[in-house]
């Protein structure tokens, strides 16, 4: 896994601000990456941007991401939406259903909060709009 | 009616009471539709009882552990809480028009959709699981109510139920110390007006009744008891065959709104006199889903220029002299009649406050509008005085 990161990362099309589509280096590597890449196409988006090892219950995040820029913020609200213990994400903005969750007295994390009301995270839950 | 006597020195006085409403429970003015899903009203629903349960359960089964269904383990003991699903042969479903084989549902609506073979399944957020045992009768139970089981699961992985704990009956406020006097409260539904079988005479007769203008001194004094009349729904029957999607002429809108303003005529009489409380019901010009939005001011251009007229939602939390008083126009309880059985109305309103939840069956087969982060039919405290309209027989 550790080897081909390299190569994805290489062949994987980078942020316009720092380059080219493919730097010359990765050139020869591409054919090989093209391949591996078919196979595993949903990694890209979850590899892309962080170097941390992944957990595992990234892998299921099949959709492909649309916004080149993921982060660990959206990672932590990710897995908020995903907790069924606050009950179900579609429909209601993040923010909505912490407040919700919080009113019945599940004691959701305060760092959600503090994302959603500070930085620019998405108000919007992970399936908004794509189901 | 000739001109009654008025004998100055006997001048009746009517009765008054202190009322308050809490309909702003039902109102859903302040609700923003966001597309979501009636998963979340299930959700707050399930999260909501499902807390009361969990502090009921210690003092019912003290010894046994309890579970989510998706902990359930074979042969083990245990209690599971979460929400019941029906799975009935006979329901009617959209998706019957599009299957291929001609099934044996008939295409007339029976009155009841119970089925010999109708299934209980028991639902949370982590699975579902379904009810075996005779200490469930399905004919009882309907889509929607939360409750705890006792049992074990089945080596079939089915869940084997001993024993059931319902919500209970909510906590009821001590009625108020009585005063020594009487006052009463009139209860009128389904006047139905503007429909063939609705006579106005004897709309009239009640409207004397009520505002003292009928009988002698003795009946007069019955009359001035009286504190507060509701409506509970179904107060006009619209001509439905002039709606049927083509363009109405003019002398034909005029038809459409005959029985709303007959019906403001004689709401008058009653609102000068009296308090007067109306509820939308299944037939009136309100919104389908519950809780049906109160009657607009505009369609009472004469009783609402009082102000003992009120329009109140469906269903209907007020307070009289602190006597709590909870009731709908009657589509909770017909929904429940249509899913299963009871020896009569009054122990399906029983089974509505023992399941702690007015309606049940919504949104499954009743109308609703779809709340994320509360479910408003909750019962939180026993009403002194339960009410359903428009019902067979009293």
């Amino acid at each position: 896994m550790a080897s081909t990161r390299g190569d994805m990362k290489g062949f994987f099309r980078q942020r316009k601000k720092s380059g080219g589509i493919a730097k010359p280096s990765a050139k020869p590597k591409g054919k090989v990456s093209s391949s591996s890449s078919k196979k595993s196409s949903p990694n890209h988006s979850v590899t892309f941007g962080s170097d941390i090892a992944q957990p595992p219950a990234f892998v299921s995040h099949g959709s492909v991401n649309l916004n080149d820029y993921y982060d660990e913020n959206e990672e932590v609200l990710r897995q908020f939406d995903m907790n069924m213990v606050y009950g179900p994400c579609l429909g209601m903005s993040r923010l909505a259903r912490w407040e919700r969750a919080n009113s019945m007295g599940l004691d959701p994390p305060e760092d959600v909060e503090r994302l959603l009301k500070g930085a620019k995270a998405s108000s919007e839950c992970l399936w908004d709009g794509r189901v | 009616m000739g001109a009654m006597e008025v004998d100055s020195e006997n001048l009746l006085q009517r009765k008054q009471s202190l009322y308050q409403t809490s309909d702003e429970l039902f109102e859903i003015q302040k609700e923003m539709y966001r597309g979501q899903q009636y998963s979340q009203i299930y959700f707050a629903r399930l999260h909501l009882l499902r807390t009361l349960l969990y502090s009921l359960i210690p003092t019912w089964k003290p010894h046994l552990p309890v579970c989510t269904v998706l902990e359930l383990e074979k042969g083990k003991e245990c209690v599971v809480v979460g929400t019941i699903y029906k799975h009935m042969k006979l329901k009617p479903s959209v998706l019957d028009e599009y299957s291929k084989k001609r099934s044996a549902t008939p295409l007339v609506k029976p009155h009841n959709f119970m089925h010999p073979d109708d299934q209980l399944v028991l639902e949370d957020e982590s699975g579902r699981v379904k009810l075996r045992g005779t200490a469930l009768l399905p004919s009882v139970y309907v889509t929607g109510i939360v409750v705890a089981l006792h049992g074990k699961e089945t080596d079939a992985g089915d869940f084997l139920v001993e024993d059931i704990l319902d919500a209970g009956l909510p906590p009821q406020i001590e009625l108020p110390l009585k005063s020594g006097e009487d006052k009463y409260v009139v209860f009128v539904s389904g006047l139905s007006v503007g429909s063939s079988s609705s006579n106005p005479l004897q709309f009239q007769l009640l409207v004397d009744h009520i505002t003292g203008h009928l009988g002698d001194e003795k009946e007069q004094s019955i009359a001035a008891q009286i504190v507060q009349v509701v409506i509970a729904g179904n107060s006009v029957e619209v001509p439905h065959g002039l709606l049927n999607g083509q363009n109405l002429a003019s002398k034909d809108q005029s038809r459409l709104s005959e029985p709303i303003k007959e019906l403001d005529i004689l709401l008058t009489q009653i609102a000068a006199s009296i308090p007067l409380d109306i509820m939308p019901g299944h037939n009136d010009p309100s919104n389908f889903s519950l809780p049906q939005q109160p009657l607009h001011r505009c369609l009472f251009p004469g009783s609402s220029a009082y102000n003992t007229f009120r329009s109140c939602t469906n269903p209907h939390l007020f307070e009289l002299d602190n006597v709590r008083f909870l009731g709908t126009s009657g589509q909770n309880i017909d929904d429940l009649e249509k899913y299963s059985e009871a020896k009569d109305k009054l122990e399906f309103m029983e089974r509505t406050l023992k399941w702690r939840h007015l309606a049940p069956t919504a949104p499954n087969t009743l109308g609703c509008y779809p709340f994320t982060d509360r479910d408003p039919f909750f019962v939180e405290s026993c009403p002194h005085v339960y009410f359903v309209g428009n019902q067979d027989n009293y």
